[in-house]
Order: C-alpha cells, then sequence, then structure tokens
C-alpha cells in the first residue's frame, strides 16, 4: 500500500475521533448523560419546550447521511488488513449500523411518549460511541504498527 | 475508491469525467466554504473576536457554546471527507510522490489545527485567532492546490 494512502487513513482516524469527540461534547452540553437530561431535551418540561417534529427531523436527516458513510468508509480500509481482522470489522461495522439506526429511531419515540425508549438512546449512543472509537482506534493501529497486506495497482 | 484500483486513470472512460466532476464539486466547496465562514463567523481577527466573545460597545452577543460546538461538529466531517477523498486522488495522480506526501501532510495537520486552535480561540481567549486563521487559510490554500493539480495531472500534464 502506498505511503501516502496510511497517511490518509491514520487521519482519517483522528479526524473520527475529533468527530466522536464532538458529538460526546454535544450530546452532555444539550442533553446530559442522563435519564432525566434525555427526557427534559424531547419531552421539554412546563418551561422548555420538547422537541417538534420538524426539530427531530432536522437532526435525524443529516445524522442518517453522514453516520452511513462514516462507518462505510471507516470500515472499508479494513479491507487491506488481514482476514481475521476483516471478519472483525464486518461484526463491528454492523453493530455500529444497528446502533446508528437505534440512536435516530430513539428520539422519535421517546418525543412520542415511549418512555423506555430513553434508555435505547443512551445505550445506543453510548455503543455508538465506544464501537466508533474502537474503529477509529483499529484503523490507526492496522495503518501504522501493523503492516496492512499490499494491495497493489495493476500494472 | 475504484479509483486506487484503475491502471491508468486518465485514459479511464468512466473515471475520467467522474473525478473532474468530484474535484470541481471540492474545489467549488472550498471557495464557498470560505465565503460561508467570512459571513457567518468572520474571517478577520475583529468580527471573529466580535463572533465569539461578544462586543458591548457595539450590542453585540457572543454565539452560545452549542453554536460553537454544532459548528465544529459539521466542519469536522465535511474536513475529514473532502480531504481524504481529494488526498487519496492527488496520491495516486501526483508522480511526484514526496512532494504529494508534503502536501497531503501540511492539509491535514493544518485541518486538525484548525479544530483545536477554534476550541482553544473559544474557550481560553483571543490569543489563538490568528493561528486558527493561519490554519483556516493553509488547509483551504493547500486542498485547493491538491485539487487544481489533480485536474491537471488528468487532463493536461502527460504521464511522465
Amino acid at each position: 500500500m502506498q505511503r501516502a494512502y496510511r497517511f490518509a487513513i491514520a487521519y482519517f482516524a483522528l479526524f473520527g475521533l475529533l468527530l466522536l469527540a464532538s458529538a460526546a461534547a454535544l450530546f452532555a452540553s444539550k442533553i446530559g448523560f442522563s435519564v432525566q437530561g434525555i427526557e427534559l431535551y424531547y419531552l421539554g418540561s412546563d418551561t422548555i419546550p420538547g422537541k417538534s417534529p420538524y426539530g427531530l427531523l432536522e437532526s435525524a436527516v443529516p445524522h442518517l447521511g453522514a453516520m452511513g458513510l462514516f462507518i462505510m468508509v471507516g470500515a472499508h480500509f479494513m479491507l487491506f488488513a488481514p482476514t481475521r481482522a476483516k471478519r472483525r470489522t464486518l461484526y463491528l461495522a454492523l453493530a455500529l449500523f444497528a446502533a446508528a439506526l437505534l440512536d435516530i429511531a430513539a428520539g422519535y419515540f421517546i418525543a412520542s411518549g415511549a418512555a423506555s425508549w430513553v434508555w435505547v438512546k443512551l445505550a445506543a449512543y453510548i455503543t455508538l460511541s465506544l464501537l466508533g472509537t474502537l474503529l477509529m482506534l483499529q484503523l490507526l493501529y492496522y495503518a501504522f504498527w501493523h503492516s496492512l497486506s499490499p494491495r497493489q495497482h495493476p500494472r | 475508491m475504484r479509483f486506487t484500483l484503475v491502471k491508468d486513470l486518465r485514459s479511464d472512460a468512466l473515471m475520467r469525467p467522474l473525478l473532474n466532476g468530484l474535484l470541481l464539486f471540492t474545489g467549488s466547496f472550498l471557495v464557498a466554504d470560505a465565503f460561508l465562514k467570512r459571513d457567518h463567523i468572520g474571517l478577520d481577527r475583529e468580527r471573529l473576536s466580535n463572533t465569539l466573545y461578544g462586543n458591548e460597545a457595539e450590542f453585540i452577543d457572543p454565539v452560545s457554546e452549542h453554536f460553537v460546538l454544532e459548528l465544529l461538529h459539521s466542519d469536522i466531517f465535511f474536513m475529514m471527507m473532502t480531504l481524504l477523498t481529494l488526498s487519496a486522488i492527488y496520491a495516486r495522480l501526483c508522480p511526484l510522490k514526496r512532494i504529494a506526501a508534503v502536501v497531503i501532510n501540511l492539509a491535514m495537520v493544518a485541518a486538525l489545527a484548525d479544530v483545536v486552535l477554534f476550541v482553544l480561540a473559544y474557550y481560553r481567549g483571543d490569543a489563538y485567532l490568528l493561528p486558527w486563521l493561519g490554519a483556516f487559510w493553509t488547509w483551504h490554500g493547500a486542498a485547493l492546490f491538491m485539487a487544481f493539480a489533480s485536474l491537471l495531472y488528468l487532463n493536461v500534464l502527460k504521464k511522465p
């Protein structure tokens, strides 16, 4: 694999970690990592308005596009890795897709009054963050410390 | 990333127009992003300072923490996708591998610095405003250079 590609993959992983960190900061700042915080954010209170259907859609649309792309691009770099790592990445990517979908969908269920989905939202977000971090760290490891199997351009 | 596997991109009937389109859009995105940032938060020290910290004399409120975090969050996503795609195309097309590595590293490090310096500027003060402006223009300049050079290698310059 060309050296420049390995750098590009490593930088992608660093940006990915920054993206996940900024998402965590936003979650902590806007919602808070607690059941009460999530309920307040989506359902509102006497003084604070809850999330409107438009507000939910406004947040869901870019995330549906971006999360799918982010997971696919991050995981597809593992095509260059050994077979065992590839299989592990497949399970990791499937778990990430599921967690991302649940994370987005949970907001709608909470706003429509399904209180138990607050726990799903919290669990899905934490799973998404931890597995996303794991994928990015795995990319960094394979880009720098473990030789990725060279896949030459056909000459 | 099929273009990383095609033998000669310059003579590939499908990949060449596709890459031309992608490079034109990416270049336009970079220019438009600079204009948007200029109008949105300001790209000179005074306007940026007014946006981030407010200005009592001119009755300007500072932006909220949510605004800064949301701006960074979306910027990081676009940065990573744009720079990843651009650097992969440029690395594939540029025959001068050492120069390609320098330009790619410069763009990536400046973009990473852009994110870190913007956070520092908001939370730690105006000493980081000029370094942020430097990082912003450096990664935009390097990315535009990669897009322009890739277009040249794809369409004008002969294969060495």
